[in-house]
């Protein structure tokens, strides 16, 4: 008996070593290849392309996605930052998702708008639109407001839009999120400067908003969060799309495009059915039945990143909301694992299939509930009295000091590339973050997406929720 | 002082740009002894600046794409008035659609980037001669 | 020691790794706050030398009374001596310089703009452009080719045309646009040899390159209509020949409307209908029926852009009896820009149509609604 739990014992202690190690082996690579495709992004840029394609009739048209719940405190200075993106043919489609409050009121009398009769085909289905605004004052004639009934999610909302806008490529936004104003000038770049592929979505760096400066919608000073907890996920943010997103991107396999950024190439996204409502992980969600769309249909395509912030949001700053927010995300996550579990380790989905999925499924889905139970076994060993404790300290040690190094070359990448923040102490300031990451963040996010799968498995009803805006307003 | 004679007959303009040459370069073209040269780097600023003068211009001149307001807002806003002020466009903006946008709006005049300086003064005196 | 001595080989590697993670998190400090030293350094400079440059140019270059001539003499000599008083020996000092001058020039052209030229020659800046050129690396050679195009500087054949075969593509595609504007030779016989497809990218740049260049020889396009077998060479083509409104290469264009190729075919009817060609309407009406979808959306568009006024009828029976929503919203939206002879049937149309249909005229009509 003693004998089969001494092997169980082992084989799970391999086990956990052969996935630590690669785990490990996967981040030195995304590294690398972080760096490879930050190198090549920066030696093809330069300032003057963004003016050429500025002034050039050729600029495809891009359409701005941007649904609106109860956004009355920010929602006029948001448009505004909208409607002074530096591009020259585009245009904003704001969805009033059911507000309750006096968002649309705000936006007919600071606009000018006025109800139109719209045709449209709706190729997706949506909750009921009541009705489409434009402006009568021609300053405004990018602006186009639909009123629709509440859809109780992002998805429909998007949706919705999706079945107005006019032209071949979309940008899917929170009106919340503040955009650089060249936004849509670096997006549409890489599409066209693309040999050979189709690029179907396209994303950015996103960045935590909550310490920044603004004035009326535009960032006058980049600053790393004061509070503890945006703070960790301004350094999480950086890993992941400095990091993590760029190295993806270099081999062409991008897990998500981020919902609060991205641009997508309409005719994919609708051919594969829009947004779904049902999701909790919208955004991943399209991206996988995209990818699946291209595939079925031969499409040669890429989604690709690009490593510059051009997207600031606001992070929650308090726990509870923090909690909902990666409940949810975990709970997209084991939604989109369980629903397009054919592709895993299916070759006809090439790289999506055979690469991304698998990478997900393992050390995205598994991680947290590979280390809680790491963490409980441990401690029943120690209480045993079986540990070898040098030994365990050093392991835990080289983690420690191997995932501090990571978040540390992140920041590096991303200080080599632009140098954001006014000081070096600020950037230190968030060097020093790493540091207790592994101790307070870490279990947090442990624990709420073990949480998040919990109520994909009970199938507990949850909304999407409000974040309690702060407002961009101007620091005193 | 008697500047209250000279600025009688000099023509007070506002520059509404947002690149860091093109306001130097303009001062050159429009000297000081005849011309009131106001510049202004966003749309924010040309606000406040009609605002706090009472639209008191006789001449702006504009790029289109620029931070906090785009020059269409201003176009708007100037045109609306009993009084409007012409309104010269100065873009490297190169679709038709923006162009004529620029027109529907009421802009007198559009000269695309790079400039010829020569041009520039030649429209801003037929332009400030046309409403005297 | 003792512990590294008798560890089994997991808990070795670790401790070596705790090591080399260390010093490399110690590196990662090092080199963001010299990157952070280096970077806010330029930027002091910048500030320091910036304005002064540009004093020195308004001064020397903008108020020299040469300016208002209306003949300009590339012999005219500037006086740089203001020049000379700020640390030209230094590198940097000098590349900074040349960007303002190519800011400058990105602003003001004609006489203006000459002069500026003629002060990066005699500030002797081309040289450094030159041997930018010469370097091993290819991004020193694509922004030496940058810095000839915006100066407008000629550089010979013999320099450039090897680029043009290059392993890496933007160094190709920048020593192609450098050889159309500066070569005096056939620009455009690129469009003869170049076998791989044109990026979207490369087209913005080819437009600008083409539109901007002042006394280019603008060739018949049909050319490259009828004889190239690079289908992006073909649509860029079309562009051009909308762009510069080449009316006698019409016919090469109509001819491609028998291709097998549907998307260059619906690039051929964008452009004809762009061009205003009447004679065509006959033949898209009657190629319309055995069109793709968006084939036949471009021939009511084109419809509605050559505005003859002879295909109402074909226009309205689209609208009323086409069972594709695009369709109808095309043929509704051609019906308009043709209002200037159609109005009795719109006016008809708006009274007898069913309440879909009747939202479609009224979109269409409506002049705040752009699309």
């Amino acid at each position: 008996m003693s004998g089969i739990l001494e092997t169980l014992g082992n084989l799970y202690e391999s086990t956990l070593f052969v996935y630590g190690l690669v785990l490990l082996i996967v981040y030195a690579l995304l590294a690398f290849f972080s760096m490879l495709a930050i190198r090549g992004y920066l030696q093809k840029n330069n300032d003057h392309q963004l003016d050429l394609l500025a002034s050039s009739p050729m600029a495809p048209g891009i359409t701005i996605l941007a649904p609106a719940f109860n956004e009355g405190l920010t929602i006029i200075s948001n448009v505004r930052s909208l409607l002074t993106l530096n591009y020259p043919r585009y245009e904003i489609v704001l969805i009033n998702d059911g507000s309750t409050d006096n968002t649309m009121q705000l936006l007919i009398d600071e606009f000018k708008m006025v109800v139109v009769e719209y045709a449209y085909n709706a190729k997706i289905r949506t909750q009921p639109v009541k009705k489409i605004y434009k402006s009568t004052d021609p300053a405004y004639s990018s602006l186009l407001v639909i009123d629709k009934v509440n859809g109780k999610s992002k998805a429909d909302a998007v949706n919705a839009g999706m079945n107005i806008a006019t032209f071949n490529y979309f940008v899917c936004t929170d009106v919340d999120c503040i955009l650089h104003k060249d936004t849509l000038l670096e997006l549409i770049k890489p599409v066209m400067q693309e040999e050979g592929k189709r690029v179907i979505a396209i994303g950015a760096t996103l960045r935590i908003a909550n310490s920044c400066e603004f004035d009326e919608g535009v960032m006058t000073r980049m600053r790393p969060p004061r509070q503890l907890l945006p703070r960790f996920q301004e350094v999480e943010y950086i890993r992941s799309f400095v990091l993590g997103k760029m190295g993806w991107s270099y081999i062409n396999c991008v897990p998500n495009v981020s919902g609060g950024l991205g641009l997508f190439d309409k005719e994919v996204a609708i051919r594969s059915g829009g947004y779904d409502h049902s999701s909790f992980g919208e955004d991943m969600e399209l991206l996988t039945r995209m990818c699946r769309y291209a595939h079925d249909n031969h499409i040669d395509y890429s989604i690709r990143y690009i490593p510059k912030t051009l997207c600031w949001t606001e992070a929650p700053s308090t726990l509870k909301i923090f909690n909902r927010q990666r409940t949810r995300w975990s709970r997209g996550l084991a939604q989109l694992i369980y629903a397009h579990f054919g592709m895993f380790m299916n070759p006809r989905y090439g790289k999506m299939g055979l690469i991304i999925f698998p990478f997900n499924f393992f050390f995205e889905l598994l991680a947290p509930l590979i280390e809680f139970t790491g963490v409980v076994s441990y401690i029943v060993l120690a209480i045993m009295g079986r540990i070898n404790w040098p030994y365990a300290v050093l392991l835990l040690l080289f983690v420690y000091t191997y995932s501090v190094m990571i978040t540390t070359i992140s920041i590096l990448w991303d200080q080599l590339s632009f140098r954001y923040y006014k000081s070096w102490k600020e950037v230190l300031y968030l060097c020093m973050t790493p540091f207790m990451e592994f101790l307070l963040y870490h279990p947090l996010i442990v624990v709420y997406s073990i949480r998040g799968y919990y109520y994909f498995l009970t199938g507990k009803k949850s909304t999407w929720g409000n974040m309690q805006r702060q407002g961009f307003g101007k620091k005193k | 002082m008697f500047t209250g004679i000279n600025s009688a007959t000099m023509s007070k303009i506002l520059l509404v740009e947002d690149d860091e040459i093109m306001p130097k370069i303009v001062a050159r073209i429009l000297p000081a002894s005849e011309y009131e040269l106001h510049h202004v780097s966003n749309g924010k600023e040309a606000f406040e600046k009609l605002d706090s003068t009472n639209y008191g211009y006789d001449l702006i001149i504009t790029d289109i794409m620029m931070p906090y307001a785009n020059g269409f807002e201003i176009l708007s806003k100037v045109k609306n008035r009993e009084r409007p002020i012409p309104v010269i466009i100065v873009s490297n903006a190169g679709n038709e659609d923006m162009i004529m946008e620029g027109f529907k709006l009421g802009a007198d005049d559009f000269l695309k980037k790079p400039i010829i300086p020569a041009e520039l003064l030649i429209r801003v005196k037929r332009l400030l001669m046309k409403n005297k | 020691m003792n512990i590294f001595r008798y560890a089994p080989l997991a808990i070795q590697l670790a401790m070596i790794f705790i090591v080399i993670a260390t010093a490399g998190t110690l590196l990662a400090y090092f080199s963001i706050l010299r990157s952070r030293y280096l970077g806010y350094r330029q930027d002091k400079r910048m500030s320091y030398l910036l304005p002064k440059v540009d004093n020195l140019i308004i001064e020397e270059v903008l108020t020299n009374p040469e300016v208002t001539e209306t003949s300009y003499s590339d012999q005219l000599i500037l006086n740089t001596e203001g020049f000379q008083e700020l640390p030209m020996h230094k590198k940097w000092v000098r590349e900074a310089i040349t960007g303002r001058i190519m800011h400058f020039r990105r602003n003001v052209r004609g006489n203006m703009g000459q002069m500026l030229r003629s002060l990066y020659m005699q500030l002797d800046l081309d040289k450094d452009t030159m041997k930018k050129m010469k370097s091993g690396k290819w991004e020193k050679k694509v922004q030496a080719l940058t810095e000839f195009i915006n100066m407008d500087m000629s550089i010979s054949d013999v320099t450039i045309l090897p680029l043009t075969n290059s392993r890496n593509r933007e160094l190709r595609a920048a020593a192609r646009h450098a050889y159309i504007k500066l070569s005096k030779n056939e620009p455009f016989k690129f469009f003869d040899v170049v076998t791989e497809p044109l990026l979207m990218w490369d087209q913005v740049e080819l437009f600008r390159i083409i539109s901007s260049t002042e006394d280019i020889a603008v060739p018949n396009f049909a050319r490259w209509i009828t004889y190239s077998s690079n289908k992006s060479v073909v649509s860029f083509c079309l562009k051009l020949i909308v762009h510069y409104n080449q009316l006698p290469a019409v016919p090469a264009v109509i001819k491609l409307l028998d291709t097998k190729d549907h998307y260059l075919r619906a690039n051929a009817i964008n452009c004809l209908g762009k061009l205003r060609v009447p004679d065509v309407e006959e033949k898209l009406v009657s190629l319309y029926s055995s069109q793709p979808l968006h084939c036949q959306i471009e021939i009511l568009k084109a419809l509605g852009r050559i505005s003859s006024g002879r295909y109402i009828d074909f226009l309205k029976q689209e609208f009323l009896h086409s069972t594709d929503f695009d369709l109808r919203k095309s043929a509704a939206k051609s019906l308009v820009k043709n209002e200037w002879i159609a109005s009795q049937v719109l006016q008809e149309l708006i009274d007898t149509a069913n309440p879909e249909n009747l939202r479609i005229l009224k979109h269409c009509m409506n002049p705040l609604i752009k699309y």
